[in-house]
């Protein structure tokens, strides 16, 4: 032991305590002593105490008492020798049931209290490392755990959910730890208007089993998305991965590409179990593997076999990482392919299959920890699967992080309105559900003050007549027309709110001499007149308004979600 | 769970065979059984035929193996394999990559 050992010596008679300290004398334990169990508590408070040499019968509080407390207050282990003189073996089975490690009756044997107290020292010293071990291992967990939550969030937004769960007609079910299991869908709208899917699942466990899923949905919805085949997409990931993955590492998966054109169905399955057409609860198609996983040697489109089925409007296809196969029982048995296709002998109604394959298999896995690795999928309705467009929003997108800037000099202010196309840039990068014709009014009040009142020094006292507003606007246009010097930035900077949805900031700041701000109150109650609404709105609308420098910049916060 | 290594005697031919289940705690020792030995223009046999169980890393692991074998002019020649390893090795199209026998 590398400290100094403590050791507490608790007797009410003088004599013994003498001799205990006699005895332990050339161990060099440094030695403290009490009278009765309340001095001990006391003690035992104030000072780290190693080990508790323990009288049972003494006045004011006896040792049984003392013990429990001692027992009950210490988070660390501190082995009690109780001394005693009685035989009873009663009194030393109580002697054990408050806490003591161990007993010693009197007279001492120098020998055996020597040893005792080594051999409980031993232990304290066992425990001690444990409990450091211990520390150390819910550190590394709780690490673990923030890296699993950071990648979780990467790839949420590789993966794209939000356009998996727009599509009509496509249910999967996958554990929200599926990616960390290397399993992936991707779905996305091709060119007949139709659907491709991938499911795909890579070797391995873990985060290098997830990596290379961030390539494939790069390029499976870039491809997808500009027109190309799902046999280019496929080479094209197939040559990537190539590239990328160590030998041992390759990646199962089946592309489904459903042609609304021709009403075909079109199955790529390279590695993946069987997948399953189904027309009613028959299977009518089976759609064996007959490629090369991807990812293991380089392929050229034409060199994956495809089959192709004709869709009618009830048909469904079903498909299956392996893991719902290889799902265990208790009994170490594998759920395997004759289970499945049990499951779709015995569904009664179409729409009840992918419940039923999955609850059959969870039912027989669910002894064991294997449901998390069930990646399943289901497209009904071939005929009528296609991608839904959701809140009159083209596309969902997450809220994200981005930031554009806008530089104006004197001939684009006066020949160009840049609004719009700041409005589709906004719109291209971040969908803000409900917000969009806020941000647009936002940002029109902004330009428009910096514009009039700063670059061109127009009064918004003009205003305070209906005439006054007439004269206002062709003022305005003249200035513009004649003004030779004057520029405005704009800076939209947008971040994401822990909370989720997003923050906008809108920074603009124009050439003009500015105004003092300090002395500027305007409320929407003060609403009767022709001026002032602008920048009372965009305080109503904004969370956060700022004038910046001599009170030519503004800084407006917008926030949504 | 075992792997057994036979070289013979010309150097020629080298059979892995393995029992239990093939998977990723074999990672190390599978690799450690071919990697030392040397052989040029020959081949490597894989015994599946107590193997009881094989999974993906297996794939890989038969993968690393091919790589090893290539770089030595060597083959790998796959035997034994019946029921669902045989099911699992055509699923994953390895009847195109090795010569399952």
């Amino acid at each position: 032991m590398s400290a100094k050992v403590t050791v507490l010596i608790v007797d009410d008679d003088l004599t013994n305590r003498l001799v205990l300290r006699a005895i332990l004398k050339e161990t060099g334990f440094e030695m403290l002593e009490a009278e009765n169990g309340e001095q001990a508590i006391e003690i035992f408070d104030r000072v780290r105490i190693d080990i508790v040499l323990l009288d049972v019968m003494m006045p004011v509080m006896d040792g049984y008492q003392a013990a429990k407390l001692i027992k009950t207050r210490s988070t660390r282990f501190i082995p009690i020798i109780f001394l005693t003189a009685l035989t009873d073996e009663k009194a030393l089975a109580r002697c054990i049931e408050a806490g003591g490690d161990d007993f010693l009756t009197k007279p001492y044997n120098h020998i055996i209290l020597r040893a005792k107290i080594d051999a409980l020292l031993r232990i304290n010293d066992l425990y001690k490392k444990i409990s450091i071990q211990n520390e150390e291992l819910n550190k590394h967990n709780i690490r673990i755990q923030q890296e699993i939550n950071v990648a979780k969030k990467v790839f949420g937004n590789v993966l794209n959910p939000d356009i998996k769960d727009s599509v009509t007609g496509l249910r999967y079910s996958m554990s929200s730890m599926s990616i960390f299991n290397g399993d992936m869908i991707l779905a996305d709208r091709n060119k007949t208007d139709g659907m491709d899917v991938l499911i795909s699942d890579f070797t391995g466990h873990g985060l290098s089993a997830a990596i290379g899923s961030i390539p494939v949905a790069d390029i499976f919805y870039t491809m997808t998305r500009k027109g190309f085949s799902f046999t280019e997409t496929l080479a094209e990931i197939n040559n990537k991965l190539y590239k990328l993955l160590p030998t041992q590492m390759f990646m199962a998966a089946a592309l489904i590409s459903i042609d609304r054109e021709n009403n075909v169905v079109s199955v790529v399955n390279c590695g993946l179990p069987d997948l399953h057409m189904i027309r009613g609860t028959e299977i009518i198609k089976e759609l064996k593997s007959q490629n090369i996983p991807l990812g293991i040697v380089k392929q050229t489109p034409d060199k994956f076999d495809v089959e192709m089925q004709s869709i009618q409007y009830e048909d469904r296809i079903l498909a299956a990482t392996d893991g719902i196969m290889e799902a265990e029982n208790r009994q170490g048995e594998l759920y395997g392919k004759e289970r499945i296709l049990d499951s779709v002998r015995f569904a009664k109604k179409p729409d009840h299959l992918f419940d039923k394959i999955l609850n059959d298999c969870l039912e027989f896995s669910k002894e064991t920890e294997q449901s998390d690795d069930i990646t399943l999928l289901e497209l009904c309705h071939l005929k009528h699967v296609k991608y839904q467009i959701k809140n009159d929003v083209q596309q969902m997108m997450k809220p994200a992080e981005w930031s554009m800037q806008f530089s104006l000099d004197i001939d684009s202010l006066r020949n160009f309105d840049i609004l719009p196309y700041i409005m589709q840039g906004v719109n291209g990068l971040q969908s803000i559900p409900n917000g969009r014709s806020t941000v647009h009014t936002i940002l029109t009040e902004i330009f428009a003050n910096a514009l009039d009142h700063g670059v061109l020094g127009l009064d918004s006292n003009m205003k305070t007549t209906p005439d006054g507003y007439m004269n206002f606007y062709m003022e305005k246009n003249q200035r513009l027309e004649t003004i030779e010097e004057g520029n405005i930035q704009i800076i939209l900077n947008h971040e994401t709110k822990e909370t989720g949805g997003g923050r906008l900031t809108i920074y603009v700041c124009d050439s003009g001499p500015g105004f003092d701000f300090s002395k500027s109150q305007v409320s929407m109650e003060n609403n009767e007149g022709f001026s002032g609404r602008g920048l009372a709105m965009i305080k109503h609308l904004c969370t956060e308004v700022k004038f910046l420098g001599k009170g030519n910049a503004i800084m407006a916060t917008y926030e949504w979600g | 769970m075992s792997i057994s290594v036979d070289v013979s005697g010309d150097k020629k031919q080298v059979r892995l065979k393995i029992s239990g289940r093939f998977d990723f705690s074999l990672h190390n020792e599978f690799r450690k059984a071919y990697k030392d030995i040397g052989i040029t223009g020959g081949e490597y046999i894989v015994d599946l035929g107590t193997t009881e169980y094989l999974d993906s890393s297996a794939l890989g692991m038969l993968l690393l193996l091919k790589e090893h074998a290539e770089s030595e002019s060597s083959k790998v020649r796959i035997i034994n394999s019946s029921g669902e390893i045989l099911e699992i090795l055509h699923i994953a199209s390895f009847d195109k990559l090795f010569t399952l026998a």
